[in-house]
């Protein structure tokens, strides 16, 4: 009978290790969870979303951005000007972003053109902001002059009649990040970003949120 | 059953319910976000090890796998404009790249343009290196630049480390 308190006091150990194993684990599980999350929110901070539309037709980009004054930038032109978004207020405003190597920009930009100059006396710009260094480091000199010369050729070609402005991943984290191009955004004269879009739509499409813009 | 071993038993099935509970609540909420960007476009997929002579040309067949519904510039995009697609190997890895044969990209038109026709991979493709290693163990992190888009959007231009254990015998 001597067996039993002792078999008691060996059930208890093993009962209480097993006790401390899942406190161990619950609190480690929690603090991974808790750091997945806190990079999960940290990557994703301003970041949009792409909304199926119903019945399948082009998605819709909600960006945290709507309803929010657009974040301030200045940034340089092709010809070393500085520009800023301040300068345009009381214009409505498409922020696009874009890059050379861009297909669907490519295609876009004849119709922001046309769009430009049939709304601009009504008090509407485009600002073409140049994304082509994505993958440069600051410091690489040539990597960004090959960049600036692709813009400018491009720029040239197509006769762009608005400001393009270089250096666009400087300002892409206000902007929720520029992980998909095109991406354009559309101010309105208070400087309140009314819509966005991601990705290649239609001349159509960009049309209505331009006149979104200037209504609103 | 003693009474002591009923609550010992009680006492940790509540805790591994609270425990699983939590992290069910936990899951549940990370699984309703929808991100916008398919991060990784492209992934090496083998050999992560090869044995190769020592100081002689040796061809390793690397082989990458890239996301369903993307496409990548072939080495040779149809256009300046275009990113071509690159491997490269840095130097002081005791491995020298000698020279990379690329696969033939297929030919793609896109509707929203179709005048213009892209060189392109899509699916699974092979990059034939042809390298030279010293004697020894070197795991070399070679460099897969690309650029990527879908029908109607392109993600930035990357690079991504092709991790491989080249043994020099």
């Amino acid at each position: 009978m001597k067996a039993f308190p002792m078999r008691r006091n060996t059930l208890v150990l093993g009962a209480t290790l097993l006790i401390l194993a899942i406190f161990a684990w619950a609190g480690w599980a929690n603090w991974e969870y808790r750091r997945q999350e806190a990079e999960r929110l940290l990557s994703g901070a301003g970041r949009g979303e792409l909304v199926p539309a119903p019945g399948g037709g082009t998605p819709q980009y909600i960006s945290p951005l709507i309803g929010k004054t657009a974040p301030a930038f200045e940034l340089k032109d092709l010809n070393g000007n500085k520009v800023s978004l301040a300068n345009y207020r009381g214009k409505a405003v498409l922020i696009n972003f874009w890059a050379t190597w861009c297909g669907p920009c490519r295609v876009e930009t004849p119709w922001l053109i046309e769009l430009r100059n049939k709304y601009a006396a009504q008090g509407f710009e485009v600002l073409g902001v140049d994304t082509e260094g994505d993958d440069l480091k600051p410091d690489d000199k040539a990597g960004w002059s090959k960049a600036t010369a692709a813009a400018s050729k491009f720029v040239a070609q197509e006769k762009v009649p608005y400001p393009v402005l270089l250096d666009g991943d400087s300002i892409s984290r206000a902007y929720g990040g520029l992980d998909d191009l095109p991406i354009s955004f559309f101010v309105n004269r208070k400087g309140v970003v009314v819509t966005a879009q991601v990705a290649l739509t239609s001349e159509s499409d960009i049309e209505s949120k331009i006149q979104k813009a200037l209504n609103q | 059953m003693h009474p002591l071993t009923k609550r010992v038993g009680t006492a940790v099935m509540v805790l591994a319910i609270g425990v699983v509970a939590a992290r069910g609540q936990g899951l549940g909420s990370k699984a309703q976000s929808r991100p916008l960007l398919k991060t990784e476009a492209v992934t090496y997929l083998f050999p992560e090890q090869v044995s190769v002579p020592a100081g002689k040309p040796s061809q390793v067949a690397l082989h990458f796998r890239i996301a369903q519904g993307l496409h990548i510039n072939s080495h040779t995009p149809n256009y300046e404009y275009l990113i071509p697609t690159t491997f490269s190997i840095p130097d002081g890895s005791g491995v020298q790249l000698d020279a990379a044969t690329y696969p033939a990209g297929s030919l793609m038109t896109l509707t929203y343009d179709p005048t213009t026709k892209l060189s392109v991979y899509t699916g699974e493709f092979i990059i034939q290196a042809r390298i030279v290693a010293t004697a020894g163990n070197h795991l070399v992190e070679g460099k897969l630049h690309y650029q990527a888009c879908d029908n109607n959007a392109c993600m930035p231009p990357k690079t991504i480390t092709v991790a491989i254990d080249v043994i020099g015998k």
